[in-house]
């Protein structure tokens, strides 16, 4: 049976009717059994909306994505060369500009700083043998894109490093010297620590910085040729 | 973090938190192309993708068109910026793919018939046992306009007004919609 206030008891549910008005349905909730019956059935459709789990699919879906965005398939060299071409586009360049700007920040002085006293975890063991890899840290570490793109703003650093007077060197060589520092000191405490979220953020953090800068120092130097 | 000793920091992180600073980060190595970023971020939302595009437009094209979702959100994280989670972020991208390929594939049509018809047909094939339909079932057969609203709000819960500005109809329209479909799918629930 409907009157004049089933259509609202919805917007009683979510708390969207003005006070008079709720004041008003819930005096005549009073009187009327149907009303609260299906006010009753509305809640017990909400939380079962709220209660439902999320599936995955029949089929994974990432080789598909891999396929179509170009990561994780096996490419012939010169596609992967086409890539790493590709990875150099302004939008790229200005993504990790982004993250740069999103991701720096006192951290990484704090962690140098808190690093100072535990950084010292060793590289390699104690015959001299290296570390065990370490799954998070090889995940960027060994980033074959990321070396690739860090290689190759060097390179164009160094082309135009003659372009670049003394005190920019300067200033540039001083903020790279800090940074890979701080990649060095994550690794190291991520060798240790390979869960820690904080850490892999760092690290992260840190690649990030180091690219935005070689790119900022090649374009300076691209710039004033 | 908080400081209990001059220069000696104690760092206290809530795991969230820490989950997603880890997604940022992701979401940054993902942007500079970074594959195996993307993937762990694709592994981490590929259930709740998957299942709102079902919901929104049924299971026929869920699979084609949760793809498209991760392979837009691939060319388009350059324009996460962290200030939302990046699952509120993919969400978002998710419901504008979602909305985009409803259009090419014709369910806007009608989608926001308010008849009672339209509404009791759903919950009339409820009322014989052997047509029985599950929670989910009796979503996906409300009138497309219902579901969407409802999914919306009830599921993943977005606001009137949001929901209003990505369906371009009235906050009025979608109050109206979700009530239809709330009042459609007590029906499934009754014993």
């Amino acid at each position: 049976m409907k009157d004049r206030w089933t259509d609202r008891l919805s917007e009683y549910l979510d708390g969207e009717l003005a006070p008079n008005e709720r004041i008003a349905l819930e005096a005549h909730f009073s009187e009327c059994g149907a009303c609260r019956q299906t006010l009753d059935e509305l809640r017990r459709v909400v939380a079962r909306a709220q209660a439902l789990d999320d599936r995955p699919p029949t089929t994974d879906l990432w080789p598909g994505i891999a396929r179509q965005v170009g990561v994780g398939a096996v490419v012939s060299l010169g596609a992967r060369r086409a890539q790493r071409r590709l990875s150099f586009t302004v939008p790229q360049l200005a993504a990790a500009a982004v993250a740069v700007a999103l991701l720096s920040g006192g951290g990484a002085a704090w962690l140098l700083g808190r690093r100072g006293t535990v950084a010292a975890a060793p590289s390699t063991t104690a015959g001299g043998s290296p570390a065990p890899s370490v799954a998070n840290v090889t995940d960027y570490a060994g980033d074959a894109r990321y070396a690739a793109q860090v290689a190759d703003l060097e390179r164009a650093l160094e082309r135009g490093r003659g372009r670049l007077d003394t005190a920019t060197v300067h200033v540039i060589e001083k903020n790279l010297g800090i940074i890979n520092r701080a990649i060095r000191d994550a690794q190291s405490a991520l060798a240790a620590d390979p869960a820690n979220a904080y850490l892999n953020l760092h690290l992260a953090r840190e690649m990030r910085r180091k690219l935005e800068l070689l790119r900022q120092a090649a374009t300076l130097a691209g710039a004033r040729s | 973090m908080e400081l209990t000793t001059p220069g000696v920091a104690t760092l206290r992180r809530d795991p969230d938190q820490a989950a997603r600073d880890a997604e940022t980060a992701d979401a940054a190595l993902a942007a500079s192309g970074d594959g195996r970023a993307f993937e762990r971020l694709y592994r981490t939302h590929v259930n709740r993708i998957h299942s709102l595009v079902r919901r929104m437009i049924g299971p026929d094209h869920a699979d084609d068109i949760a793809q498209d979702v991760f392979v837009r959100a691939w060319t388009k994280i350059s324009t996460f910026r962290g200030e939302a989670a990046f699952g509120t972020w993919l969400h978002r991208l998710a419901v504008n793919v979602i909305l985009a390929r409803r259009t090419t594939l014709g369910t806007e049509r009608g989608r926001y018939d308010d008849s009672e018809a339209a509404l009791d047909g759903v919950a009339g094939r409820a009322a014989a046992p052997e047509l029985s339909l599950d929670f989910e079932e009796a979503i996906g057969r409300l009138p497309s306009g219902a579901r969407e609203v409802f999914v919306l709000h009830d599921i993943e819960g977005y606001r009137h007004d949001e929901i209003a500005d990505m369906l371009g109809i009235v906050p009025g329209t979608s109050k109206s919609q979700l009530h239809h479909a709330r009042m459609t799918l007590r029906k499934h629930l009754r014993e």
